[in-house]
């Protein structure tokens, strides 16, 4: 497939601070990617990069093959979709829609029409004639993305687009927006600090910090083996064990637990060793609890909805996260003594020089 | 019950000095306004036992009112027109630009409001002899312009600030050049501070004594001039007529602002935010 953005070592300072460090990634064809993060971490910079609001200060940047290190930002077909819509107050959701056809030179005939087919696409047929003020932030938001995508730009980059809104519209629109890009075919780069709004947005996420992407991949690929602790923890949560490797099948913890992990090369270095909590079952004392089995209590059970969250006490002192799909079966009481238990595949290695 | 009590308390102590601020504000006007109507051809004792217009008449018919209205008028006009287009200008300037100096440049459009109206009066005249021009209107336009620079820079750098710099990036990114963009965007946002600014020059230029004191010449001179000539000159009550005069379109402009922009807003967004 053809590439449509590609970034060769970019980086960007701004005074002595290095907002992005060489960065390089290249991003296919009616792709999606997110570029997840903390803030500071250099995403926000890579999107206004692309869209031409800064300059590199070494590096090229290519869309659809050309050179746009230098272009002025409406000298490329970009599509941005902001955080905070940033519409255009003294105009109409029709004029809005069609700023962007009126100046890249669409046929003036056409745009009418377009700026329906754009409207009709988010679900907003006949809001055209309102002015932003008087739209829920929904309402705007969905606006923004047809004004953004109205040109049919070479790649739509979304910046944080759904942190805005309440939870719960939030996740109803980042169903809707992903329907939407798919529906245009549009290469789109996600820039989020939420790891939810990644994984359900990109087919590809690259994780970012202090200006470099650390590790890049899939959101499954990302989430199962994670390359750093930092990657593990930004990722969703974790239950750490610091410890060594002592066969290819052996773990020893810190406080001498020995656990079964899936075959791993003794390399001699130190591990610390990440066991996600959904993983993890907590059982009655007694039960049957796959290979890996440690006896605890329960101290907290806290009912998330569609799970239960458990907070449990190794007898070695040390407190595992679990997480329970909420079924009929009735959760352990808290002060329950309890077995814990986890596949060996369900441990995650992670070497202890990669920061 | 006694925290409540002194809550209540300051509670009538600030309604009260608002009525008495409000009172020394209102009670001159009506004095004024009552007493223009007085029919009585000397100064007497309120309130006066017969109302005329005689003094509004009187008003219409002394040359020297009429010249300094006609000429007030046109530079109130002339002077917020290019305050307006200088003042804007310079405050997009210093808006969008980051350089050393920024804070002293803007320090100097402000200037006219703290250094006194008498030097800038003064100065001026000195300057524009040495620079040889003579004619009277073009040197008071010089002043005005200059006395009301501040409120045009400034209310135009506050609409400036109230706007969300992101509206820009998103015109560009949607192929809008920069002047498109600006033309587009940026102007229709801070119109309201333009003529805000347009506005406060015309009724500043209007009010002036000080500063055109200095630049009038026999056969030119500004209302509010020749009202203090004229009160120098014999005292009587067309003064308070005219005064009237100009309290209503000053009244005028006020109610035209509010209608225009909001009173409110004009006052909450501060005229003097840099």
């Amino acid at each position: 497939m053809a590439i449509r953005v590609e970034l060769q070592g970019v980086t960007k300072r701004f005074g002595s601070m290095t907002a992005v460090d060489g960065v390089s990634f290249s991003i296919a064809d009616g792709e999606t990617v997110a570029l997840l993060g903390p803030s500071g971490c250099g995403k926000t910079t890579i999107l206004r990069l692309i869209a031409g609001f800064e300059t590199p200060d070494g590096g090229t940047l290519r869309i659809a093959g050309e050179d746009m290190t230098r272009k002025r930002p409406y000298e490329r077909n970009v599509g941005l979709l902001f955080q905070h819509y940033a519409l255009f107050p003294h105009m109409t959701v029709a004029e809005n829609v069609a700023y962007g056809l009126r100046y890249r030179g669409y046929p003036r005939a056409d745009i009418p029409a377009r700026v329906n087919e754009m409207l009709a696409l988010v679900k907003l047929p006949t809001l055209g004639g309102r002015h932003p003020g008087q739209l829920s932030g929904g309402q705007q938001q969905r606006v923004a993305l047809a004004r953004a995508l109205a040109t049919r730009p070479g790649v739509v980059l979304l910046d944080e687009p759904l942190s805005a809104l309440d939870a719960k519209l939030r996740q109803e629109l980042r169903a809707e927006v992903k329907e939407v890009l798919a529906a245009v075919g549009s290469t789109a780069i996600v820039v989020t600090h939420d790891q939810e709004e990644a994984m359900s947005l990109g087919e590809r996420v690259f994780i970012m910090s202090h200006g470099r992407i650390v590790q890049q991949g899939t959101p499954d690929d990302i989430y199962a083996r994670p390359a750093s602790r930092f990657v593990a923890e930004f990722m969703g949560r974790s239950n750490w064990f610091a410890g060594t490797l002592i066969a290819p099948t052996r773990f020893r913890t810190a406080d001498d637990m020995v656990l079964e992990i899936a075959p791993h090369a003794t390399d001699g270095a130190g591990h610390t060793l990440c066991l996600r909590p959904e993983s993890i079952d907590v059982l009655p004392d007694g039960g049957d609890a796959g290979q890996n089995r440690l006896p605890a209590r329960v101290l907290e059970v806290v009912l998330l909805g569609a799970a239960r969250q458990i907070t449990v006490e190794l007898d070695g002192g040390q407190r595992l996260l679990a997480l329970q799909a909420n079924r009929e079966h009735a959760p352990p009481a808290r002060g329950a003594r309890v077995v814990v238990g986890f596949a060996p595949s369900a441990c995650i290695l992670i070497p202890d020089d990669v920061v | 019950m006694s925290a409540r009590l002194g809550d209540e308390i300051s509670r009538v102590v600030v309604w009260a000095v608002m009525l008495l601020a409000l009172l020394f504000l209102l009670v001159p006007l009506l004095v004024t306004t009552l007493m223009a109507f007085d029919a009585r051809s000397y100064l007497g004792a309120l309130p006066p036992p017969a109302l005329s217009f005689r003094w509004f008449v009187n008003c219409f018919r002394q040359d020297a009112l009429v010249t300094g209205l006609r000429i007030s008028l046109a530079l109130g006009v002339l002077a917020a027109a290019i305050s307006s287009v200088a003042g804007a200008g310079a405050a997009i300037a210093l808006d969008g630009a980051k350089f050393p100096g920024r804070g002293l440049l803007l320090a100097l459009f402000v200037s006219p409001l703290v250094v006194p109206a008498v030097v800038t009066g003064f100065a001026l005249l000195l300057a524009l002899s040495q620079a040889g021009i003579l004619n009277g209107f073009v040197r008071l336009l010089f002043g005005h312009v200059i006395i009301t620079l501040p409120y045009t820079v400034r209310a135009t750098l506050a609409s400036l600030a109230g706007r969300d710099k992101r509206l820009v990036e998103a015109a560009l990114v949607l192929g809008a050049t920069e002047a498109q963009a600006f033309r587009s965007i940026t102007l229709p946002l801070i119109r309201t501070g333009i003529v805000t600014g347009a506005i406060f020059a015309f009724a500043v230029s209007l009010d002036d004594v000080a500063v055109s004191t200095f630049l009038t010449d026999p056969t030119t001179y500004t209302l509010p001039v020749a009202l203090v000539s004229a009160m120098r000159a014999s005292f009587d009550l067309t003064i308070a007529a005219a005064a009237v005069l100009l309290m209503l379109v000053t009244a005028l402009l006020i109610f035209v602002l509010d209608r225009a922009v909001g009173f409110d807003r004009l006052i909450g967004q501060g005229m003097f935010r840099t």
